[in-house]
């Protein structure tokens, strides 16, 4: 695929564990599916890895009414954690990653910690190589969130489910905070190895018709996605760059080749894709072969070259 | 056949009646059946829109949707002129059973006909006895193509006698949720399946957001399906009416 000059290796300096992926761009949770779903329209092999549908202990049927709302260059979702469980990821969902060969992130969420942790320990008997830990989804009624919030519940969060988990441990903030410094110390103090933000914003999208003399309202509460977030994203890596040393994959917004290279400016070691998957479908694999492309033409060997030139020059 | 981004061309647009289009747009695509559906980028919005094939010309891989003018991404798509480029997901979404001795019932409601045009060509390709109705709430909302129109009153009013009548032994039917469930409740009653093609807002269309989804009771369970993938077509009995 002539791709190498991507490859990316994420690495906690600290403890020296490393997650290698063949491109920094990343499919993000919930909007990438549990495997190869996309596989109709990218080549799999293109890019980073897949971030999987958020997994919970319990499959979850979700939200009841109206899930999403179309925004000005957004959008806004409440689809409340649909997913199969854990035991339907693990016999169902897994096989065809493997089969296929797909790098991926397992997305967990729990509403207790007992959950995260039992989750972990799932994980780590499968082998699995990444998890993230989605503290941070506005969605749903009982815990998560919660845990995304408050600096020290974080901190114990990441330390338990740590004890249990020896893989690449990724935590995905909320920007829903006053003090975002302050959650990405917990995080790495709490032994991650990384941190991806953001997560989507608390947003209220309201319509209203006029017809035959009366109001017809609708009001979507949720959390908003898409290229509005973009400058919110920007700002809440580059604050939690300043406040810790592991790795961070950005995501908020990211549609074209130089939002890579903004976020990149910001704080970022890696990327991933969210809303624009819903839009362009192959854009996580044009993506990376435009950035490939780009390297070749201006002579980046490789990306931490290009993240070099972007950040010293 | 694989789900695919095409950038089509605008063979033509044509204004049918008060607020609906017909767009014929040339691609590479090869095939696509009834019931299937086509998503396309509107770049003044953030999604994609949905819409029902209701034609499609093998020989010269032209495919036909229907238009009718809601939103901001609507009339864009209004706006298109000849030769203009047009990026589309396709083809989308499950199609039609055929049941080759059955007297078909075809019910569109209002811009829900648009899938069933084709599927009443295709069902006429297939020598298959088929009658359309449809419903419109006014005159100049008529889209044409059907056996019988309706106008001002429900597609539903003589719905039981029609069936007696032709000797129908299946039901398909597109239009609002209301009527649809009340199509479904009927051929219950009468002991008649009846395939109901599903509208939604939707985000991916390609079945992995989750955002348009339809419970259904299969086995006494009640599960999620998304519309874009799982359907649109469900069979009305096993749908969770509201």
């Amino acid at each position: 695929m002539g791709l190498e000059r991507l490859k990316t290796v994420l690495k906690n300096e600290k403890t020296s564990k490393t997650l290698e992926l063949r491109t920094p761009i990343i499919g993000a949770s919930g909007t990438y599916g549990y495997n190869s779903e996309f596989e109709d329209f990218i080549d799999l092999n293109c890019f980073g890895a897949i971030s999987t549908k958020g997994i919970t202990i319990e499959k979850r049927l979700g939200n009841d009414g109206d899930r999403i709302f179309e925004v000005q260059n957004g959008l806004i979702n409440r689809i409340g954690l649909e997913n199969v469980g854990i035991e339907a990821f693990i016999k169902d969902k897994l096989p065809i990653l493997k089969q296929k060969n797909i790098d991926f992130l397992l997305n967990i969420a729990g509403s207790t910690i007992e959950d995260y942790e039992k989750l972990a320990v799932i994980a780590q008997e499968n082998d699995i190589k990444a998890l993230e830990v989605n503290v941070s989804c506005p969605n749903v009624k009982k815990g998560c969130l919660e845990f995304g919030l408050n600096p020290n519940s974080l901190f114990e969060l990441v330390r338990k489910i740590r004890k249990n988990y020896e893989g690449f441990l990724i935590v995905k903030l909320s920007p829903n905070t006053s003090d975002i410094k302050a959650l990405a110390t917990a995080v790495e103090q709490g032994g991650a190895d990384c941190i991806s933000a953001i997560n989507t914003l608390r947003g209220l999208g309201i319509k209203i018709d006029y017809v035959g003399n009366k109001f017809l309202k609708k009001t979507v509460q949720g959390g908003l996605s898409g290229t509005c977030i973009k400058p919110v994203a920007l700002y809440m890596v580059n604050q939690i760059r300043q406040a810790v040393k592991i790795p961070i994959i950005a995501m908020g917004g990211i549609s074209k080749l130089d939002d890579l290279f903004e976020f990149i400016l910001a704080g970022a070691d890696a990327f991933q894709i969210g809303t624009a998957n819903f839009i362009y479908p192959s854009i996580c694999s044009n993506l990376a072969l435009e950035l490939n492309d780009f390297m070749i033409k201006n002579n980046f060997k490789d990306f931490e070259h290009l993240k070099g030139a972007i950040i010293n020059e | 056949m694989k789900s695919k981004n095409y950038i089509g061309k605008i063979k033509s647009i044509k204004k049918i009646n008060k607020d609906v289009y017909k767009l014929d747009i040339c691609s590479d695509i090869e095939s696509c059946k009834s019931g299937q559906f086509i998503s396309v980028l509107c770049p003044n919005k953030t999604l994609r829109r949905p819409f029902s094939i209701c034609d499609f010309d093998r020989e010269n891989k032209i495919l036909s949707i229907l238009i009718k003018l809601k939103g901001e991404g609507t009339k864009y798509l209004s706006s298109l002129k000849e030769n203009d480029e047009i990026n589309f997901l396709a083809p989308l979404g499950n199609s039609f059973e055929f049941f080759k001795d059955k007297n078909a019932l075809l019910v569109g409601a209002g811009i829900g006909i648009a899938p069933m045009l084709f599927l009443k060509k295709e069902m006429e390709e297939k020598n298959i006895n088929n009658y359309l109705i449809s419903g419109f709430k006014t005159e100049d909302e008529i889209i044409k193509g059907s056996d019988k129109v309706i106008v001002g009153g429900s597609v539903l009013d003589d719905i039981e006698k029609l069936i007696k009548e032709k000797n129908i032994d299946v039901i398909y039917s597109c239009g609002p949720m209301i009527v649809l469930k009340k199509l479904s409740q009927t051929a219950k009653k009468l002991n008649i399946p009846c395939y109901v093609a599903l509208e939604r807002v939707m985000a991916c269309s390609i079945g992995v957001c989750r955002g348009c989804i339809i419970k259904l009771v299969k086995n006494n369970e009640i599960n999620n399906f998304s519309v874009c993938k799982d359907g649109p077509i469900f069979k009305g009995e096993e749908i969770l009416w509201d």
